[in-house]
């Protein structure tokens, strides 16, 4: 053992670099894994350092590549005075973007548009997902279903992108405990913002309409863009029912699933006038009758399913806006905006900017039922 | 390694006796190997150990999942929160998107590419966005030009990011004059349909990777190239510079020039509560008092740069905002939102959301100087006073000249002259000539028979 430790000693006394190339080597190490990538400075203004940086000690990007394919000079141009949002889309190549906030995936929604009738290749599609362990699965379930559709050739949409949130979401244990109207007004404002964030982020200059359909629709007629674009409004709200069987009958049956879509009533107006300014009115709790005549009643299964009616507030299922409806400043507010909020709001807002908003009451969409 | 090395090597040792100073070399050397291999595990261990730790902790720090879709290209994942934009955001290679809406803006491009040229802020992580609407001039040509001029730049760094240009008229009934622009009455519709094209242009150029929005009006004529540092190392969510403009010096030669910037006070509040749903406030007209601190009269042209005071409405000439404000929803209501609308209600509308707002009193850019109506017609008259003063003394210098030639005393050359010219007239000796006229009108009385002679009356 002394010889050697000797022999360790004299190694090192004799080649000193065989000590000092590992350390260097470490430190090395280090400053690539650690410190700042590069330091390319620019000398222009001793005012602020231009050395870069990299954010936090571990992070590291991994998203998308930034700025590909761009043109000569990195120079676009486009003439929105040509866009056209027109009942004739199809015909006319109008593109269409879908959204959807997702907390969960369900294969029937994703099944459901890859049905769609509508040109894929005019169609882009958007996404986000909470900032959770719900976001995490939700999101490897679509990356699945994506490559799943890449491998069987079945993907011919324009473009996909998946946001992750960076605004909070209520964690779903949570949501149970608190009192309901408390939690409602919550989780809506944080809904609003998700829903901004990835609209904004995602409405191209090319956007004729801006389909709204929550995770949770999983079945809707496959014309369902041609169907509502067809009415050329500026706003307009397919009707959200559920299957269910019926446990008298034990047969299938359909039952109304959102409230959201209504029409304004006295009542509405005489409770919000009566609300403190950070107060909301919400659909659906007893403690607040607003008496509203709610879209989900009007539904006639021998009526006409083009059938208009007007409404006031919308909820946000499955929804088809003009994008200049946006592009003009309407979107979810994630305050209470005349007493309403999120997709209740937007509609609110989208009339404030002089559009009028509509629903159809005979045209059905189904709800996820667990 | 070591291990195998030695392994090879003992059997050797055993089977061949007669080299024993071999061996013991052989042994030293062996034990070299097996130290220097040692050490080379130590590192590569080492490393592995770095980068597990730095996997484990990456994976605490951000728990979130991330797909991988570099196989499909249509498909593309961003995690916001990469995105949120701090301090120094020029150091952490974070994207502006800058925001310039035109009109009829061809004469001012020169001055703000100069500009352009010149800011300090990485060029390759800004993007640029334009809007052009209603141009009468050759806004758009003028606009490529230059853009095409800087992105060809021999010195790369010069050359910007991304640029779109959108192009969408909104049929502005409102002329773009001064006046036009700044009369009480144009006000309200002006504001909103300026609401409706800012909009037209964050919406459609703001991408998931931008962490800030910069909005710059084309006619500002003085500002420091480190504006976007200067504006983001306050780390606000919102944040204006003060705006001044120069001024000839028969006007004085500077005033604050951008009253949209203000902290709300009593007195705008309860002007707000009497006014109807679709009113418009605007700063600085006697038809609204409201008594609210203007962000521009508390300038001191002394006083720390630095210095920041809350604001509720803000101007559009310079705002710089962490891209989360506009994703999340904040925009330029077209509508009146508490009563304002354009930049002054996304101010409010910031607010309201949950966003500081913040202006600095004491950092100012300056506005190119616009004369007004009043402005234009002093300097009408003076302008035109200069012409007569001038048309005067150009008059009066030959006025002066005709004066002095009319009151010449020519007695004395007339008097030696005079016999000269009456010799010239006596016609008495001149040759007489004679002309025979006949046959003239011969020529002439031939043509009038196809030919109607004109109607000539000496009378
Ligand atoms: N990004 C994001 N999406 C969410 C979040 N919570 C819900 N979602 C999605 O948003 C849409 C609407 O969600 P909810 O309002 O919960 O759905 P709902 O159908 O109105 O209500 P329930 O189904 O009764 O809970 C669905 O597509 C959800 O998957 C969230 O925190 N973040
Ligand atoms: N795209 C677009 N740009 C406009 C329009 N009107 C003005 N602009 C541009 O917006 C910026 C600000 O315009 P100004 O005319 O100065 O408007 P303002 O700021 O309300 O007026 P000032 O107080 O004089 O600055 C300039 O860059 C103009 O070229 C418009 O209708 N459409
Ligand atoms: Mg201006």
């Amino acid at each position: 053992m002394v010889y050697i430790k000797n022999q360790y000693i004299r190694y090192i006394r004799k080649k000193p670099l065989s000590l000092i190339a590992p350390i260097s080597v470490l430190l090395l190490v280090y400053f690539y894994f650690f410190a700042a990538h590069g330091s390319s400075s620019s000398s222009s203004g001793n005012k602020y350092s231009y050395k870069k940086k990299s954010r936090g000690l571990f992070a590291k990007n991994r998203d998308s590549v930034i700025l590909k394919n761009l043109p000569k000079n990195h120079i676009s141009h486009y003439d929105l005075n040509k866009l056209s949002t027109s009942a004739d889309s199809l015909a006319k190549k109008e593109e269409v973007l879908i959204l959807t906030p997702m907390s969960r995936f369900t294969p029937q929604y994703w099944d459901n548009i890859q049905k769609l009738t509508y040109e894929h290749s005019l169609i882009s599609l958007g996404f986000i997902l909470p900032r959770n362990k719900d976001g995490d699965v939700a999101l490897k379930h679509l990356e699945e279903a994506i490559k799943d559709a890449k491998a069987a050739n079945q993907l011919k949409y324009k473009k996909i992108t998946i946001l992750r949130q960076d605004t909070n979401s209520l964690n779903s244990q949570l949501e149970k405990d608190r009192h309901a109207l408390n939690v409602q007004k919550e989780r809506r404002s944080m809904m609003a913002l998700a829903r901004n964030s990835l609209l904004f982020t995602t409405i191209a200059p090319t956007t004729s309409w801006i389909l709204w359909l929550d995770a949770d629709i999983v079945e809707t007629p496959a014309g369902l863009i041609q169907d509502l674009t067809s009415h050329n409004k500026p706003v307009i709200s397919a009707n959200v029912y559920q299957r269910y069987e019926d446990e008298s009958t034990q047969q299938p049956s359909i039952r109304p699933y959102d409230f959201n879509n209504w029409v304004e009533s006295e009542e509405g107006l005489k409770i919000a006038a009566g609300l403190a300014d950070d107060e909301i009115v919400v659909e659906g709790y007893a403690e607040m009758a607003t008496y509203r005549p709610l879209m989900a009643h009007f539904y006639d299964a021998k009526g006409d399913v083009h059938t208009e009616m007007q409404l006031d507030g919308v909820g946000g299922g499955a929804v088809m806006v003009k994008a200049d409806v946006h592009r003009d400043g309407a979107m979810f507010p994630s305050f209470p905006f005349y007493h309403l909020i999120e997709t209740e709001g937007f509609a609110k807002m989208a009339k404030r900017l002089g559009y009028e908003v509509f629903g159809l009451p005979n045209y059905l969409v189904y709800h996820f039922n667990e | 390694m070591s291990f195998s090395m030695s392994q090879i090597l003992s059997p050797y040792d055993y089977k061949d006796h007669g080299k024993e100073s071999l061996n013991k070399k052989a042994i030293i050397s062996s034990v070299k190997t097996a130290l220097k291999s040692k050490i080379l595990y130590g590192v590569v261990a080492i490393i592995v150990l770095v980068a597990f730790v730095k996997a484990q902790i990456s994976a605490f720090s951000s728990p979130v999942y991330t797909p991988n879709f570099s196989k499909i290209p249509t498909v593309q994942y961003f995690d916001l929160d990469h995105y949120d934009g701090s301090a120094n955001g020029w150091q952490h290679e974070e994207r502006v998107l800058f925001c310039v809406p035109l009109r009829d803006a061809a004469p001012h491009l020169p001055m703000f590419f100069g500009h352009m040229k010149n800011l300090t802020y990485p060029h390759n992580l800004i993007d640029l966005a334009f809007l052009v609407s209603d141009s009468s001039d050759d806004t758009m040509g003028e606009l490529q030009k230059h853009l095409k001029e800087v992105q060809t730049d021999p010195d790369t760094s010069k050359r910007f990011g991304e640029i779109e240009i959108f192009e969408k008229d909104f049929g502005q009934v409102i002329g773009q004059g001064f006046s036009d622009r700044h009369g009480f009455a144009a006000q309200g519709p002006r504001r909103k349909l300026m609401a409706r094209a800012r909009n037209w242009l964050w919406t459609v150029a703001i991408k998931p990777y931008h962490s800030h929005v910069y909005w710059r009006d084309a006619d500002v004529e003085t500002v420091p190239p480190t504006i976007l540092e200067d504006l983001m190392h306050h780390d606000k969510d919102v944040i204006v510079p003060n705006v001044w403009r120069p001024l000839p010096d028969w006007l004085g030669n500077q005033q604050p020039y951008d009253l949209n910037s203000w902290q709300e006070s009593d007195g705008g509040l309860s002007l707000a509560e009497t006014l109807d749903e679709d009113a418009c406030i605007v700063e600085g007209y006697v038809e609204y008092q409201t008594w609210r601190p203007h962000l521009a009269y508390l300038r001191d042209p002394y006083g720390d740069p630095e210095v920041e005071m809350e604001l509720d409405g803000i101007g559009g000439v310079s705002i710089l905002t962490k891209a989360k404000v506009f994703r999340t929803g904040a925009h330029f209501p077209a509508f009146s939102f508490e009563k304002h609308a354009e930049t002054e209600a996304f101010g409010k509308l910031s607010k309201r959301m949950g966003y500081s707002v913040i202006g600095l009193p004491h950092y100012v850019i300056w506005h190119i100087y616009e004369p007004s109506s009043d402005d234009l017609k002093h300097m009408e008259w003076m302008a035109s006073e200069e012409i007569r003063q001038k048309e005067e003394a150009k008059i009066k210098k030959v006025y002066d000249k005709v004066w002095n030639k009319a009151f010449e005393d020519v007695q004395d050359v007339w008097r030696s002259e005079k016999n000269m010219f009456l010799k010239n007239t006596d016609m008495s000796n001149v040759r007489r000539i004679q002309v025979d006229w006949s046959g003239v009108d011969d020529n002439l009385d031939k043509q009038s028979n196809d030919k109607k002679l004109a109607d000539f009356s000496p009378e």
